[in-house]
């Protein structure tokens, strides 16, 4: 009888978070189980790093395939890529397509339901996910909708315009659930309009505030443009995920390029906010310190990758810092209580800057702006990293990131007076692809690993206690790496790029690894029976 | 089954999974290869309603390969073929041109799927009609290109209504009717309130208009003039520095080379020749990358490049036979990148050499 007993009890906590789901609180989000992944980067750190190592550098060729599934949804005008991270509550994932979100089974990839949102247009370029709290999921559309639906039915409970479409907004983010605040941002640098975070009701969708990504007039900062009409319409798109930092309360997200995009002398001066890491107060919306990855930027090179969270020691005192690997090829580490930079240092190939000014912000070398005649530089507009999050691992205190080398032409089209909206582009480009382990101390490359080939896959990070490091190379295949040394170690090849930033979770004692790839979510594990 | 079949396969269920997509594009021998690398991020969409020239085109594919699109060089030139000819400019070839001059043929704008679906589709000789009346009642104030007038008296500093939310909102005059309706000074005296609904319906074009130039797509964003260089220290520099005699002659590989190339072609091509397609040429003549592939017990296998990357290697030797590898330490791999020393350059070139050598390939007839 004992036996037995002890024996339902196990299978009851087994299978009590399949049978009776919890809601999501912020606890879970303070604290995430090992059998959950519950908002966009796994934990508020933004880090993507699992404590698991059921899976790790001894054992990680028994790993095989558990499931796939697949969307069957192709279409818009850039295809169905999915781009979401997936997150994990009670054993089901939720994840996204521009109009679609998916429930699925994490044990088996079966589908329990999906959601269609009608759609009245916006680039459907990519999402990045929902955001969950309660029994309630959150998620962006591409024409400007913010839309709540239940976890257990996919049925939609509201629905709230959170951008204008005819400004040629759209929206692609994960939303972020901090406290009572739900943080919605907001994409498109096609016209001259400002970027905004905001912040809703969790219950009602109302909203509580928006920070715009320019000073008002009259500030000091509103010095940094030439006249308030040009501030007020210098773009600075909110299109990355916010981390948050519980104890400062202070949410951390990077801004977008200033607008007009590429042509910039209608618009001299630094352009703030745009291009720059903020720290708010996600109770109203107000700026604690601001730090700008590219002052006057004329290269599109949005300052959105993720602020990564490490709570670290300099020089052996223990300190809380902040670490971007920047769209303009530098990598940043700033004390994240007050925005005082500790390290800027190139971890890709650019050309652009002529030294760094008092505050480690790079300074532009006017040379590689944009111009009539071409200017050659590095990055290209792709930029050294983009939106795919990169990882941290306080095991070996490396910051990976799957960083491009990459050039192209920048050319100047419009010669007006007043330029708008793009005015240039850059044209052709030579890339390759490395991914690098950079000491956050010192900003220096501890290893680097050159995939072959040309192009990159513009795959997120993943790192774990198992000493692993997982990556997708410009090949198709999906990687693992020794996470001390950078030594490949497994892989499968999926046929098309992995295209989202990959997670790890443990269901019924045990893990699993998934990534997307194209249309299609892939599950791994090491099955044992 | 191949992996080129593979890749045809998953071609053709991507688009098959939205029923008649497929289907809208039209007909010929490259279709399956335009599904094949573009299809893997891209619906037919994209292309459906698009019209640019085989140099337009060249450039768009030579974007995309650096960001990421996989296929041979054949495959791109077969892609290139099937987009110039199925889909050419709308109204003759796009040329940088002022906007307010009358008359000019004006291509198509293209669209990445920013803003609303039902935004307004610009009339185009409706939008002439509208720069008529705009040149008569408005551009004093509001600039030749609607961006507003920073200069002059200040009562005649017009805002910009290109970044008007009246206009942007607007569809087909609805809401730019209703704003001028209220009454607003025009350069003729006469109320704006007078204005006839097909007045108002030819503004509004030439308004929509005028936002669709500013765009990342507008239809006169092309390069101006990349001739600012000194052919002579092009020259220079082609002998001496840059090393270019290595490999090339300005009497035998490039001799005639300008009349081959337009002169940003040339200079996107020099930089960057690995790219697969530059300004509206074929490149079936790009040499291949070379693999030597040396297995621990047998001979030396030497080839054209099929794959490498960390875990196998595969060539086509010179009879055409495919080789593949899984890669070890044990096995040896030479690869010769014939644009080895091109990909260097980049680290090394300045923005005046660029020129200069251009300016000297430009010579080259």
């Amino acid at each position: 009888m004992r036996i037995k007993f002890s024996q339902f009890i196990c299978t009851a906590v087994l299978f009590v978070p399949a049978l009776f789901g919890q809601e999501v609180t912020n606890q879970t989000l303070l604290h995430p189980p090992a059998d959950s992944w519950p908002t966009y980067n796994g934990d508020y750190s933004g880090r993507r790093f699992s404590a698991l190592r059921k899976i790790n550098s001894a054992n990680i060729n028994s790993l095989s395939l558990a499931w796939a599934f697949r969307t069957g949804v192709s279409g818009g005008v850039f295809g169905a890529s999915i781009k979401a991270t997936p997150l994990l509550v009670n054993g089901v994932l939720y994840f996204t397509l521009p109009d679609y979100v998916w429930a699925v089974d994490a044990r088996t990839g079966h589908e329990l339901w999906h959601y269609h949102w009608d759609s009245k247009g916006g680039i459907h370029l990519g999402n990045r996910g929902v955001g969950i709290y309660g029994n309630w999921l959150y998620f962006e559309t591409p024409d400007c909708n913010l839309v709540s639906l239940n976890t257990k039915s996919g049925k939609e409970r509201w629905h709230k315009q959170i951008c204008d479409l005819d400004q040629m907004y759209y929206a692609s983010t994960a939303p972020v659930i901090v406290k009572n605040h739900l943080l919605t941002g907001v994409s498109g640098d096609d016209l001259d309009v400002p970027g905004y975070i905001e912040a809703h009701d969790l219950e009602t969708g109302d909203l509580q505030w928006r920070w715009y990504a320019h000073p008002e007039p009259g500030q000091p900062e509103a010095a940094s443009w030439p006249n308030t009409e040009a501030m007020l319409h210098g773009g600075g798109m909110t299109w990355g995920e916010s981390t948050y930092d519980p104890e400062l309360n202070l949410i951390y997200f990077g801004t977008g390029n200033p607008q007009p995009v590429i042509q910039g002398k209608g618009r001299l001066g630094d352009n703030l906010y745009t291009e720059s890491i903020v720290a708010l107060n996600p109770d109203n919306g107000k700026i604690a310190w601001y730090f700008q990855p590219s002052p006057h930027d004329t290269h599109d090179w949005d300052a959105i990758q993720t602020p990564v969270l490490i709570d670290g020691e300099i020089d052996g005192v223990k300190r809380k810092l902040l670490a971007q690997a920047s769209r303009n090829g530098y990598f940043f580490v700033l004390d994240r209580t007050n925005g005082k930079d500790i390290v800027t240092k190139k971890f890709a190939a650019a050309n652009w800057a002529k030294g760094l000014d008092a505050k480690g912000q790079p300074i532009p070398n006017p040379a590689k702006m944009p111009q009539e005649d071409g200017a050659l530089v590095a990055p290209n507009q792709g930029g050294a990293a983009n939106w795919p999050p990169p990882s941290f691992s306080p095991d070996t205190g490396l910051f990976y990131i799957n960083a491009t080398n990459a050039y192209s032409v920048y050319y100047i089209f419009d010669t007006d007076q007043k330029p708008e909206g793009w005015g240039g582009n850059d044209k052709g480009g030579y890339s390759e692809l490395i991914l690098k382990g950079i000491d956050y101390r010192t900003g220096a490359v501890k290893w680097a690993h050159k995939w072959e080939g040309q192009g990159g896959a513009r795959s997120g990070v993943l790192s774990t206690a198992g000493n692993l490091v997982f990556a997708g190379d410009p090949s198709n295949n999906f990687v693992a790496l020794n996470a001390s040394t950078g030594e490949p170690l497994w892989h499968v090849n999926l046929g098309t790029a992995p295209s989202n930033g990959p997670i790890t979770f443990e269901l019924d004692g045990t893990q699993y690894l998934l990534v997307a790839a194209g249309d299609t979510l892939y599950s791994f594990a090491m099955l044992g029976k | 089954m191949t992996r080129i079949g593979k890749f045809c396969l998953a071609g053709i269920m991507l688009f098959s999974a939205v029923p008649g997509l497929a289907r809208q594009l039209p007909d010929g021998k490259q279709k399956q290869t335009v599904l094949k690398l573009c299809g893997t991020c891209h619906s037919p969409n994209l292309v459906l309603g698009r019209g640019m020239t085989r140099a337009q085109w060249g450039d768009t594919i030579s974007s995309m390969v650096a960001r990421g699109a996989k296929g041979t060089p054949e495959e791109f030139s077969d892609v290139l073929d099937y987009l110039a000819t199925n889909f050419p400019p709308k109204s003759g070839t796009p040329t940088p041109a002022p906007a307010a001059a009358a008359g000019t043929a004006r291509p198509k704008p293209k669209s990445i799927g920013q803003g609303a679906d039902d935004q307004q589709v610009v009339d185009e000789a409706l939008a002439d009609q509208g720069k008529k009346i705009y040149i008569a009642e408005c551009i004093t104030c509001h600039g030749p290109k609607a961006r507003g007038a920073n200069e002059g008296p200040p009562n005649l500093r017009g805002p910009d209504i290109v970044r008007s939310v009246v206009v942007l909102h607007d569809r087909y005059g609805s809401t730019i009717g209703a704003f001028l309706s209220k009454g607003h000074p025009t350069q003729s005296g006469t109320s704006s309130a007078s204005f006839s609904a097909e007045q108002i319906l030819d503004l509004s074009h030439f308004l929509h208009q005028r936002v669709g130039d500013t765009l990342r797509s507008g239809p006169f964003n092309s390069v101006l003039n990349v001739l600012t260089g000194d052919p002579k220290a092009g020259e220079a520099y082609f002998n001496g520095e840059g090393k270019c005699t290595t490999c090339h002659s300005a009497k035998a590989d490039l001799a005639g080379i300008a009349t081959r190339y337009d002169a940003p072609a040339l200079q996107q091509r020099f930089l960057f020749p690995a790219t697969p397609v530059y300004g509206g040429r074929s490149v079936r003549s790009r040499k291949p990358v070379m693999l030597t592939v040396t297995p621990p017990n047998g001979p030396a296998v030497t080839g054209e490049l099929d794959r490498l990357d960390d875990f196998d290697v595969s060539l086509h030797d010179s009879a055409g036979d495919y080789h593949v590898w899984k890669r070890t330490p044990e096995l040896k791999v030479e690869k010769n990148d014939p644009y080895a020393a091109h990909n260097a350059l980049l680290e090394q070139i300045t923005d005046k050499d660029i020129h200069d050598v251009v300016a000297y390939l430009e010579t080259l007839k």
